[in-house]
C-alpha cells in the first residue's frame, strides 16, 4: 500500500515508517499541514495516518479535503487528544478509525491490515498465512481447509497475529487491542495466556503448525516461518 | 450560639438585673417618700387636736376624720409616758373583718390640766392601694419598653446580618470545581461591605490559581502524550530486532512496560482532568440495564475465567440522564471493580431500587479503611499493577452529576449509586 502519514513528531513519525516500511507498505511523511495538502493534491496514496494537532493547521481540515477528493481512501488517526467530540467528529467526516497516542504500533498495523482488505478487496477477500485461511466477512476461519470453531476473542487474537505475523507482539498491545484500556491489572495477562492457549488449542488439533511462539518476558510472535 | 440570641439573652439579663434593683429600689424610696408625707399630716393633725384640746371641754369631742381613729387615754402617775414616735400598726377592723394597715402617731397633750396621752391612727389603705397601682403602671411601662427594644433590635439586627448570613450561604455552597460565577449581595453597613469585598477578591483568586493549575497539568498531560508515543514506538522497534543481547533484550522490556503504565496513567489523569472539566456536557436518559448488560458481557470472558456468577436486577426501562460515555465508564469501572477483588467462584450482583443501583461482589474483607477507599492512588496493595484511579474517576462522575456513591458492607462489598435525592 501507498500510505501518506502526517505527523508533525519527527521521530514518531520516523518509528511509523520504519515499522511500516517492513511490512512491505510505501510510506512518505509531511510534518505540517502545507505540506500534507500539497501531497494529497499531487499524488494519489491508499492511506493517510493523520495527526490532527498540526503547528499550521487541523489534521480534520485535511480529512475532509482528502474525502473530497478520493472517497475510498483510508484514513487512520492519531491524536493526543483523545476527546469524544474529536472522535466522534473524526469517524463522522470519514476516518476509519481514531487511535490515541500513545499507540501501539502493532495495533496500527492491524487497522492498516482491515484498511487494505477494505480498499483492495473490497471486503470479499480472504487472509491467507499457510495453511491458515481466514473470511474476514465472515469472522470465519480454517485450517487445512477445515473450520475453526473460534470464540470472538480467540478469533480476534488470530487475526491480530497474522496481521502482525512474524513479529514480537508484546502482551501490553494484545491487551488493549482485545479489551481496549481494560487491562490495567498483572492478573491480565492471565487472561491473554488462557486465550492464547486455547486457540493454540485448537489450532493444534486441526493440524496446524505450532506458530504461536512464547517470547519469554514480552510477548508472543506468529512465526510463520516455522515448519 | 447565634450572635443575635447572644446579644438579645445580654441585653436581656443586664435589663432585668436593672429593673429588679431598680423596681425595689424604687419601691423603697416611694414607700419613705408616703410615710413622710403621712407623717406630715399626722404632724398637723396633731397641732389641730392640741388646737381643739385647748377650745373644747371635753376630750372626747374631737371630730375623727375619716379614714381616721383617736384613741385618748388619761394618763396617771404610773403610766410610763411613751416617746412622740411614728410607728406602722394593724388594727382589725370589725367592718370588713380583716386587719388594717394605719400608722400611729402617739403624743402627750395637757387637757384641763391632766396629762392626757393621744394616739392619732391614720389608715394607709389608700396610699398602700396608690403605691401598688403606680408600681404596677411603672413596671408594665418598663416591661412594654425592654419588649420592644429587643423586638426592634431583633429586628434592625436581623436586617442588617441578612447580607452575613447570604454570604456565609454562599461560602458553603462555594465550590471551585463547579465553574460559577461566586457573587455576593451587597450591603449597605460597611463592615459586611468590607467583609464582601475581601471574600470576593479571595475566591477571583483562588479560582484563577485553580484554573491556571488545572490548564498546566492538562497542558502538561498532552504534552506528555507525543514523547510517550515517541517511545512506545521505538521500544516496539527495539524488540523487533533480532541482534539485541539478552540483558539488554530484558531491559527494553522492563523500560517498555515501564512507558505503558506511564502511558495508562497519564490516559486516565486525563480522562479525569476532564471530567472535572465538565468535558461531557451531553445528557440524555441513559438505559443502565443496557449499559450494565454490555459491560457484563465485554467482561465475560474474565468473568468466566475467574468462575464469577453475575445477577443483574435492573428493570428493563430504568434510565437516568447523563452523559452516555460517562455511564458507560461509570459502571465499566464499578464492575472491573467487583471483579478485580472478587475471589474465584464468587459472586456480583446488581440491585435497582427506586432511585439507587447497588453492586455487590463476594470480595474478601478490606484492607484499607473504606474512607480512602475512593481517594486517588489508594489501592489494597502495593504490588499490584492497578492504578488506584478507578474508584476516583467514579467519584468524580457522580460528583459533575451529583449522584451520590457510598460503601457499605453486609456480608458482601457493597457499592451504592443513588442518583438524585
Amino acid at each position: 500500500m501507498k500510505i501518506l502519514i502526517i505527523e508533525d513528531e519527527k521521530t514518531l513519525s520516523d518509528s511509523v515508517v520504519e515499522y511500516l516500511t517492513t511490512e512491505g507498505h510505501l510510506c512518505e511523511a509531511v510534518y505540517n499541514f502545507s505540506e500534507a495538502i500539497e501531497k494529497i493534491e499531487l499524488y494519489e496514496y491508499d492511506c493517510a495516518i493523520v495527526d490532527i494537532n498540526l503547528p499550521d493547521g487541523s489534521g480534520l481540515e485535511i480529512i475532509k479535503k482528502i474525502k473530497g477528493n478520493q472517497i475510498s481512501l483510508g484514513i487512520i488517526i492519531i491524536s493526543g487528544r483523545g476527546s469524544l467530540e474529536n472522535r466522534i467528529e473524526g469517524l463522522e467526516i470519514g476516518a476509519d478509525h481514531y487511535l490515541t497516542k500513545p499507540f501501539h504500533l502493532a495495533e496500527l498495523n492491524a487497522h492498516l491490515k482491515s484498511i487494505n482488505r477494505r480498499i483492495n478487496f473490497s471486503g470479499h477477500n480472504e487472509i491467507t498465512a499457510n495453511e491458515i485461511k481466514i473470511l474476514p466477512e465472515e469472522h470465519r476461519a480454517f485450517v487445512h481447509d477445515k473450520e475453526l470453531k473460534l470464540t470472538k476473542k480467540e478469533y480476534d487474537l488470530l487475526l491480530f497475529f497474522i496481521s502482525n505475523k512474524n513479529r514480537v507482539i508484546t502482551k501490553i498491545s494484545l491487551a488493549e487491542y482485545l479489551w481496549g484500556d481494560f487491562m490495567d491489572t498483572a492478573d491480565s495477562f492471565d487472561f491473554i495466556y488462557t486465550h492464547i492457549k486455547n486457540l493454540r488449542k485448537k489450532l493444534l488439533k486441526l493440524d496446524c503448525e505450532d506458530y504461536i511462539q512464547t517470547v519469554y518476558g514480552v510477548g508472543y510472535k506468529f512465526d510463520l516461518t516455522i515448519g | 450560639m447565634k450572635l443575635l440570641t447572644k446579644t438579645t439573652l445580654n441585653f436581656l439579663s443586664i435589663t432585668l438585673f436593672i429593673f429588679l434593683f431598680g423596681i425595689v429600689a424604687f419601691y423603697f424610696l416611694l414607700r419613705s417618700q408616703v410615710d413622710q408625707n403621712i407623717n406630715l399630716e399626722l404632724d398637723k393633725r396633731k397641732a389641730s387636736i392640741i388646737k381643739q384640746l385647748n377650745t373644747t371641754d371635753s376630750k372626747n369631742r374631737i371630730p375623727p376624720n375619716p379614714n381616721e381613729r383617736i384613741i385618748i387615754d388619761v394618763l396617771t402617775e404610773n403610766n410610763q409616758v411613751p416617746d412622740i414616735i411614728y410607728t406602722d400598726t394593724l388594727i382589725f377592723d370589725v367592718v370588713q373583718h380583716r386587719y388594717i394597715p394605719f400608722r400611729k402617731l402617739g403624743f402627750i397633750a395637757t387637757h384641763n390640766d391632766s396629762k392626757i396621752y393621744i394616739r392619732i391612727f391614720k389608715s394607709l389603705e389608700e396610699s398602700d392601694l396608690l403605691i401598688v397601682r403606680i408600681f404596677l403602671v411603672l413596671t408594665a411601662v418598663v416591661i412594654a419598653l425592654i419588649v420592644s427594644l429587643i423586638i426592634m433590635n431583633r429586628i434592625t439586627l436581623q436586617q442588617s446580618w441578612k447580607i452575613f448570613y447570604n454570604t456565609i450561604k454562599s461560602l458553603s455552597k462555594y465550590d471551585v470545581n463547579k465553574h460559577e460565577q461566586f457573587t455576593l449581595q451587597e450591603s449597605d453597613i460597611t463592615e459586611f461591605e468590607d467583609l464582601n469585598n475581601v471574600i470576593q477578591t479571595m475566591t477571583n483568586r483562588i479560582n484563577a490559581d485553580y484554573l491556571n493549575l488545572k490548564e498546566y497539568t492538562e497542558n502538561a498531560s498532552h504534552e506528555i502524550q507525543n514523547p510517550l508515543a515517541i517511545i512506545n514506538s521505538k521500544m516496539e522497534l527495539l524488540l523487533q530486532s533480532s541482534d539485541l543481547s539478552e540483558n539488554h533484550y530484558k531491559a527494553v522490556v522492563d523500560a517498555y512496560e515501564a512507558s505503558n503504565r506511564l502511558s495508562r496513567l497519564n490516559k486516565t489523569l486525563i480522562l479525569l482532568a476532564k471530567i472535572e472539566n465538565r468535558q461531557f456536557p451531553q445528557s440524555e436518559p441513559v438505559n443502565l440495564k443496557l449499559i450494565i448488560d454490555n459491560q457484563l458481557d465485554l467482561l465475560e470472558d474474565i468473568l468466566e475465567s475467574k468462575k464469577i456468577q453475575t445477577k443483574n436486577t435492573i428493570q428493563t426501562n430504568y434510565s437516568v440522564t447523563m452523559n452516555p460515555y460517562l455511564a458507560e465508564i461509570l459502571f465499566a469501572n464499578l464492575i472491573k471493580n467487583a471483579i478485580r477483588h472478587n475471589v474465584e467462584k464468587g459472586q456480583i450482583i446488581i440491585q435497582q431500587t427506586a432511585n439507587t443501583i447497588k453492586i455487590y461482589n463476594s470480595g474478601p474483607v478490606l484492607k484499607i479503611y473504606s474512607k480512602d477507599l475512593f481517594k486517588r492512588f489508594k489501592k489494597s496493595s502495593e504490588s499490584s499493577e492497578s492504578l488506584g484511579l478507578g474508584l476516583s474517576i467514579v467519584k468524580k462522575i457522580c460528583e459533575v452529576y451529583d449522584f451520590h456513591i457510598s460503601y457499605e458492607y453486609e456480608e458482601m462489598h457493597q457499592f451504592i449509586v443513588k442518583f438524585g435525592d
